[in-house]
């Protein structure tokens, strides 16, 4: 029976690993193209997905809408945070926009704890049902948000390698200077990274809400920080190496929530970021360790 | 009067916090462990005076300097990356220790009652002001001592030969390195101080609230912490009391009365003077101009 269950959580957490993946690609896009991270990123994500939660409760909707809705209010959101938080901070100053994300984090946070007054909301089921294969089950909503969060990736892929803007994503990201001497507009390039990963973002937050059942504030914080380990572990700026880093992230957390429980089970997936950082600092698919 | 010593009491506190974020942010690293050796100290701090029933000092100290160690044994490892794998790490860190002490128990009876850490329950019973009769004015005074003496000593360090290594490698490593720094040494060194300074604070907090648990030192406070010294500017500790009087003072008490609006534009303005003073409020060239202007005076 210990491998049944230990098969079963391994799925599970590998199937929820997906949005964790998504999270984690919305930090290391933002990482990549600026060299900054983005604070708010989940606070925005959770954010969108309650925008989506508000539109579908005022003029109705079928449940999938929510996710295209959160996926446009995440890019909105994106498009602020860009305006409020980088575009007129000096880039050379990194606390600066340090600090100005993490104030725009305890905003999003503030907001949304404001107009809820704290309490949950019931956030409604796309697919349900279970997928029986004899000794093990699989949840019919964790194979939907795996299979979305897998589509967002295909198309986030295909924008970034097959398409103009792509191409001047990542020139940015290589060479910012170089960029804009074949005159790319590094403001706007940075703008449309913002709006791109604020509806990835946005997409996922709904995805996790779909996932969970609810949305609560209380998402917000460990959803931060499990985006930033799998961009770490991932390799920063690295997005095969977000993917593969939340899936992982995804399973490590539900075996050792198998083994040792709820309440120990994150102090495991820290630590699985500690053994990384000695290990293998630069994350994933490094495949040389560079000097300081 | 009780309500405004408590808020000094805060201040001090949060002063100290602030400090010890300084101590690392001047070598240019971002570190969002400092929630965690706060945790450490106030543990380590309670434990002694309630369990073993040291002298408070004695155990302020103990609490200090265990939380240095787990912050030269934690910089190690953590430092070897920099920048935001750093920030990343740290927030790893405190979250495990915040994560430990939600599952840590340890209680002894003491007369009829049981006493100690109860992992989510927290540590109640940290009584030794009152027991001892100390007022809340003492407790103020007593903290802002502790505070007073720390800054002195960072405000020292800064003007001595300590302060340029630190300030020179957070301007640029690679320079630092060329002028013979070993850069390892230091960022452990700054993190190890700061480590201690983060202890102490925990201590303090320990004992003036007389109840902790693993909730009060979170994330969110490790944000705080970076909060002082970058909002206040790094050029001098006098910022970081400044951000903490702004933000404690200002923000989190005097906007009182507008009730649940005040959350809001807590993060708002933040934003906002991140916008209007990227450097922070009271940056170097503030700084200057105050210097000069006081030089003016003298004349």
């Amino acid at each position: 029976m210990l491998i049944v269950d230990l098969v079963q959580s391994i799925v599970d957490g590998l199937l929820f690993g997906a949005t964790y993946a998504l999270i984690g690609i919305g930090f290391t896009l933002v990482f990549g193209v600026m060299h900054k991270i983005n604070m708010a990123y989940a606070a925005a994500s959770v954010g969108a997905a309650y925008a989506a939660l508000r539109l579908i409760a005022l003029i109705g909707g079928p449940a999938w809408a929510s996710l295209l809705i959160a996926a446009a209010a995440g890019g909105v959101f994106g498009l602020i945070i860009y305006w409020l938080c980088f575009r007129f901070i000096p880039l050379s100053n990194p606390l600066a926009t340090l600090m100005s994300t993490v104030g725009m984090f305890l905003l999003a946070e503030e907001i949304i704890v404001h107009t809820t007054d704290g309490m949950p909301q019931n956030y409604p089921v796309v697919v349900r049902g279970i997928l029986d294969m004899g000794e093990f089950m699989i949840r019919g909503d964790l194979v939907f948000v795996f299979v979305c969060a897998l589509l967002a990736m295909v198309v986030l892929l295909y924008l970034l390698y097959r398409t103009k803007l792509g191409i001047a994503t990542r020139a940015v990201s290589q060479q910012p200077v170089a960029a804009q001497l074949v005159g790319i507009r590094l403001n706007h390039i940075n703008a449309l990274t913002f709006i791109v990963t604020g509806m990835l973002g946005g997409f996922a937050g709904a995805l996790i809400g779909s996932a969970v059942g609810l949305l609560s504030p209380l998402l917000v914080i460990p959803l931060t920080i499990k985006g930033l380990i799998v961009t770490v572990i991932g390799g920063l700026g690295s997005i095969p190496g977000a993917i593969i880093a939340g899936l992982l992230v995804g399973m490590a957390e539900n075996v050792f929530q198998y083994f040792r429980g709820v309440t120990e089970r994150d102090i495991y997936v820290m630590l699985l970021l500690f053994v990384f950082l000695v290990f293998r600092p630069g994350g994933i698919f490094s495949n040389t360790v560079k000097r300081d | 009067m009780d309500f405004y010593l408590g808020l000094l009491q805060i201040m001090g506190v949060h002063t100290l916090l602030g400090l010890s974020a300084y101590v690392v942010l001047q070598t240019g690293q971002v570190s969002l462990a400092q929630a965690g050796f706060m945790a450490i100290g106030a543990y380590i701090a309670a434990m002694l005076t309630v369990l073993s029933g040291w002298p408070l000092i004695a155990a302020l100290i103990a609490g200090a300097l265990v939380a240095g160690l787990t912050a030269c044994l934690v910089g190690f490892p953590a430092l070897r990356v920099h920048g935001l794998m750093l920030v990343v790490a740290t927030i790893a860190f405190t979250e495990i220790v915040r994560l430990f002490f939600f599952n840590f128990d340890y209680q002894i009876a003491r007369g009829s009652l049981r006493v100690g850490p109860l992992g989510g329950e927290g540590f109640r019973q940290i009584r030794y002001f009152p027991e001892n009769g100390w007022t809340t004015l003492h407790v103020a005074i007593f903290i802002w001592t502790v505070v007073a003496l720390v800054m002195a000593a960072l405000w020292w360090m800064d003007r001595s030969r300590a302060g340029a290594v630190l300030r020179a490698v957070g301007e640029d490593e690679i320079a630092a390195q060329s002028c013979g720094i070993n850069l390892t040494a230091v960022k452990v060194s700054a993190m190890t101080a700061g480590g201690a300074i983060a202890g102490l604070a925990g201590g303090l907090y320990a004992h003036y609230t007389t109840h902790i648990e693993q909730s009060n030192f979170t994330i969110l406070l490790a944000t705080f912490a970076i909060a002082y010294p970058i909002l206040g500017g790094l050029s001098s500790v006098f910022g970081t009391v400044a951000a903490v009087i702004f933000i404690q003072g200002f923000l989190v008490e005097g906007l009182r009365f507008l009730g649940d609006w005040r959350n809001l534009l807590f993060g708002a303005l933040i934003v906002l003077v991140m916008n209007i003073r990227p450097s922070g409020l009271l940056d170097a060239r503030t700084m200057a101009t105050l210097r000069r202007l006081f030089s003016r005076k003298e004349h």
